[in-house]
């Protein structure tokens, strides 16, 4: 192997069976200082950075310059050379105020995204600030990637504005043209605060009410709405289509697995099982060692006992994959027949242990 | 060196008033945090230098912990003026330059849009439902029922020093620990003695966010503001567990990112 370490050559098995693993957020970004045209650029990838550092093991941390730009390559190695994940999903960043070519745009995934369309999902975005250009840029990326979901991100400086609400008039008729396309996996990215100022534009009481206007559409809230667990769990509890994308609360597992367990007993007590999907971020975090600590990780004696959840076997095998196999409508049976000859597998010899994954046919 | 300079405050007494300012969106002490990097005490001048987990932490709480620390300080009889220095963040000229010049939010910084006093508001309330929780357990612990809990009023605490102008003071440090306060149940038909601190930092908080300060008022809330339905009491308490885990899981978050801020410097310190 190039790139890990990898001493898991076999799929993630618990108690003899196998999970398969959709993460569910991941980038391919471009921060090279020849890309950066504004100072946040620069902040961005360093703010990224130190959240990388600060929850990965010391031996799998990136350098920042293969930090900034890791490539297409490496990121195929990454995410499936020892099976760590089976499928991912693309979610863009544009930043384009802050990045000449922007951060990771739909374009910039779609290289590798089309490039294995069996392994990826591509997803769009949109921004309301763009009015009628926007709408039509909606329809270019429908039309032309059949984008299934969209990543928003509302904190985007565009201009003089610090950012934008879901729950916004022109937000609104946004999300009407995803309703008509069919665009139906609608994920905001909430995450810590940084800018602007002093008005929170990742605060995710928005949500709420896109929500409730349009229940056909599956609102993914990103990194589970932390620093702001409390609203968002709140809101999940009454909205039951408003999901929570692990992404930020993952890597938890590795270095406070205490706190991973409280975070996850909340999750499991508000929103249940089946709304709660993994992602790792990548390269935020890397699956490549990720989706081992999540799956390998407990809840306490007191968890369990205080919140009456579990961790078990088939709380994993909805979360790391089934749920948002149900967003997307992948038939994961289908995936693993299909991926016991794909170019993937046969790029990393993977092709016996798709085959012995399959399990027996009367087991649904 | 003696501690204390001519006319100044003691380094104690500064420590202390500083031990009250919380960094807003975790509810600790900047102090317990280990913000504060030193202290110096001039006569009546008093500088405080503070650093935060990370650069990137938001200049809206960044700005209320200064203006906070500069006001606590300068509220000791024995100190004239407070100067404030925060480093190494990505806004510290604006903080830094507002803070000591008496400015507002919104003249310290012309690009946001508004001042601080609703995220401000926002986090007290949060903190306070964080805070009910810790208050609630005791009584239950106490064997106190949720009707009984639900229907308590402010009146039905007694202490000598549970008062508008002592809740304060009591907060401030580990020395009420092994308090107590006795609690007039059901109307003042029986009485249990339960600690002190879960309570006083309660009604410290509440007191701040003015959802209780009349004597008959009941005393715990719902995160909107509302007193509390018997039948909702078991909901309202695992929401007061939620906003606990929330505050504590950013306080993981801030905890490893000044972790990996600090061995980045002593990496480059060593080059």
């Amino acid at each position: 192997m190039v790139y890990g370490n990898n001493t898991h050559t076999t799929m993630y098995q618990h108690d003899g069976e196998e999970i398969f693993v959709i993460d569910g957020h991941v980038h391919l970004w471009d921060a090279t200082e020849d890309n950066i045209k504004h100072d946040g650029g620069e902040e961005f990838i360093q703010c990224f950075y130190d959240y990388h550092t600060t929850f990965t093991p010391e031996a799998r941390q990136w350098d920042i310059d293969e930090y900034r730009r890791y490539g297409a390559d490496r990121m195929v190695e990454d995410l499936f050379s020892n099976a760590a994940t089976d499928m991912a999903i693309f979610q863009p960043t544009y930043l384009t105020d802050f990045y000449t070519e922007g951060f990771n745009t739909t374009e910039q995934n779609a290289e590798l995204a089309t490039e294995y369309p069996e392994r990826f999902v591509l997803n769009g975005t949109f921004d309301p600030r763009d009015g009628e250009d926007g709408l039509e840029y909606l329809e270019e990326l429908h039309e032309k990637y059949e984008i299934p979901g969209v990543k928003l991100y509302t904190a985007e400086w565009r201009d003089d504005s610090k950012g934008w609400r879901l729950d916004d008039e022109d937000a609104f008729e946004f999300l009407e043209k995803c309703q008509e396309l069919g665009i139906e996996n609608i994920h905001a990215h909430k995450g810590p605060t940084i800018r602007p100022l002093n008005r929170d534009a990742f605060d995710v009481k928005d949500v709420d009410d896109a929500a409730s206007s349009f229940p056909e559409l599956n609102f993914i809230v990103e990194h589970v709405g932390l620093p702001r667990l409390d609203d968002f769990c709140w809101i999940a509890a009454q909205e039951n289509n408003v999901y929570g994308g692990l992404a930020v609360a993952a890597p938890f597992a590795q270095n406070r697995p205490g706190k991973f367990s409280e975070i996850m007993s909340e999750l499991l007590w508000w929103l249940g099982e089946d709304r709660v999907l993994f992602g790792s971020d990548y390269a935020l975090w890397n699956p490549d060692w990720l989706v081992e600590e999540v799956l390998e990780a407990e809840l306490t004696q007191e968890h369990r006992a205080e919140y009456g959840v579990e961790w078990d076997i088939e709380t994993k095998k909805k979360v790391m994959g089934e749920n948002i196999a149900e967003l997307y409508d992948i038939d994961i049976e289908a995936k693993r027949r299909a991926f016991q000859d794909d170019e993937i597998s046969q790029q990393f010899g993977l092709e016996d242990h798709y085959a012995s994954g399959e399990p027996a046919a009367a087991d649904d | 060196m003696s501690e204390r300079m001519p006319d100044g405050p003691t380094r104690a007494a500064v420590r202390d008033r500083l031990d009250r300012v919380t960094d807003p969106e975790l509810d600790r002490s900047i102090v317990d945090l280990e913000y504060i990097d030193s202290i110096e005490i001039d006569g009546e001048h008093v500088s405080v230098a503070f650093t935060l987990p990370t650069a990137w932490c938001s200049p809206a709480f960044a700005w209320m912990m200064a203006v906070d620390a500069r006001d606590e300080v300068e509220s000791l009889p024995a100190v004239e003026t407070a100067r404030i220095t925060l480093a190494e963040h990505m806004h510290e000229t604006e903080i830094n330059r507002g803070v000591n010049e008496r400015l507002s939010f919104a003249e310290a910084f012309p690009d946001a849009d508004g001042d601080v006093e609703a995220v401000r508001a926002e986090l007290d309330e949060k903190a306070r439902i964080a805070r009910q929780y810790d208050a609630v357990e005791t009584l239950l612990e106490a064997g106190l029922d949720a009707e009984t809990i639900v229907d308590l009023r402010l009146r039905d605490f007694e202490a000598a020093d549970i008062g508008p102008n002592t809740a304060q003071s009591g907060s401030a440090g580990a020395a009420i620990d092994d308090e107590t306060v006795a609690i007039y149940a059901a109307d003042r038909s029986f009485a249990v003695s339960v600690p002190a601190a879960p309570l006083e930092r309660y009604l410290e908080k509440a007191r701040e966010t003015a959802v209780v300060s009349e004597s008959d008022e009941k005393l715990f809330r719902t995160p909107e503001g509302e007193p509390i339905d018997p039948e909702s009491f078991d909901l309202v308490h695992q929401r007061g567990r939620l906003a606990q885990v929330n505050m504590s899981s950013q306080g993981g978050i801030c905890d490893g990112l000044r972790e990996a801020r600090e061995s980045r410097l002593e990496k480059t310190a060593d080059d």
